[in-house]
C-alpha cells in the first residue's frame, strides 16, 4: 500500500512536469487518498480503536472531589 | 515580470526550496545516519511531495488558486499525521518513543508540526498581503527567465527524490507493511 501510495504521487509529480496535467491531477487524488486511507489503518488498534487511552487528563479539582 | 506577480512567484519558488531541503535531510537521516523511516514518517514525506506538487503546478503555469488549495490540504494532512504521531509517542511506554536523533531538542514529528504549520502560516499570509490569483492573469513564468530555471531545476529535483523515495519504499516494505527494524527486500 505504502509503495502503491508513492507510485501514486512519483507519476503525479511526473505526469505534472510533462504536461499532462488530468493524469497528474487523477494520481494526485489517488495517492491522496491512499495517504488516508494509510494514516487510519497506521493509528487504529484491535485493542483501542482511534482512541489514545496513555493520554489522561484529570484537574486536581476532579480528584480531590 | 515584476511586482506582485513577481512577489507570488518567489513566495512559491521558496516554499518548493525549502521543501526539497527538508525531504533532503530526511533521506540523509536515513541513508547516512541509517534512521529507517517509520509508516507515518513515510506518510508525512508523501505529504511534503503533494505540498510541492501545488507549488510546482502554479510555477510552471498557467497560475491558479486551485493549487494554493492542494497545497494547503497537503499540509493539513502533514499536519494531522505529524500531530497524531506527537500524541503516539510523547508518554514514553513499551514499544512507544521517539525514534531517531533529536534535532535541536525537538524529534522529527514535533519538527513535522512545525513545519506543516509554517507552510500554512506562509500560505496565509502571501493571500493575505498578495491576494488571490486575479493580478496573475497573464503572468507567464517566462517574463522572468532566472526564475524560471531556478524553479524548473527545484521542480526535477523535487521529482528525483520522489522517484528515489518509491525505491526506497519498495525496497523497505516490499509491497506489504512496513517496518523500522530493516529492509524487507535486503538481506
Amino acid at each position: 500500500m505504502m509503495a502503491l501510495a508513492f507510485a501514486a504521487m512519483t507519476l503525479a509529480l511526473g505526469a505534472l512536469l510533462a504536461g499532462r496535467r488530468r493524469l497528474a491531477a487523477a494520481a494526485l487524488a489517488l495517492g491522496f487518498v491512499l495517504a488516508i486511507g494509510l494514516f487510519l489503518w497506521e493509528i487504529w488498534s484491535p485493542e483501542t480503536g482511534f482512541r489514545m487511552p496513555w493520554l489522561q487528563v484529570r484537574s486536581g479539582a476532579a480528584e480531590a472531589a | 515580470m515584476r511586482g506582485l506577480p513577481l512577489l507570488t512567484y518567489l513566495f512559491n519558488a521558496a516554499s518548493l526550496a525549502a521543501i526539497a531541503a527538508i525531504l533532503t535531510a530526511a533521506m540523509g537521516f536515513q541513508y547516512l545516519r541509517g534512521e529507517i523511516p517509520c509508516p507515518l514518517c513515510l506518510l508525512e514525506r508523501l505529504a511534503l511531495f503533494g505540498a510541492g506538487f501545488g507549488l510546482i503546478a502554479n510555477l510552471r503555469g498557467p497560475y491558479s488558486t486551485r493549487f494554493t488549495g492542494v497545497t494547503l490540504g497537503f499540509a493539513l494532512l502533514l499536519l494531522v499525521i505529524a500531530a497524531r504521531q506527537t500524541l503516539l509517542d510523547i508518554y514514553p511506554r513499551p514499544g512507544h518513543a521517539y525514534v531517531g536523533q533529536a534535532v535541536l531538542g525537538l524529534h522529527m514529528p514535533v519538527w513535522s508540526v512545525l513545519i506543516a504549520l509554517a507552510l500554512i502560516a506562509a500560505t496565509a499570509a502571501k493571500l493575505t498581503a498578495l491576494g488571490g490569483d486575479a493580478h496573475m492573469q497573464g503572468a507567464r513564468p517566462s517574463d522572468a527567465p532566472s526564475l524560471d530555471r531556478v524553479a524548473r531545476a527545484l521542480a526535477a529535483y523535487l521529482f528525483v527524490l520522489c522517484v528515489v523515495n518509491f525505491g526506497s519504499v519498495v525496497v523497505q516494505c516490499g509491497l506489504g507493511q512496513c517496518h523500522t527494524t530493516g529492509y524487507a527486500l535486503l538481506p
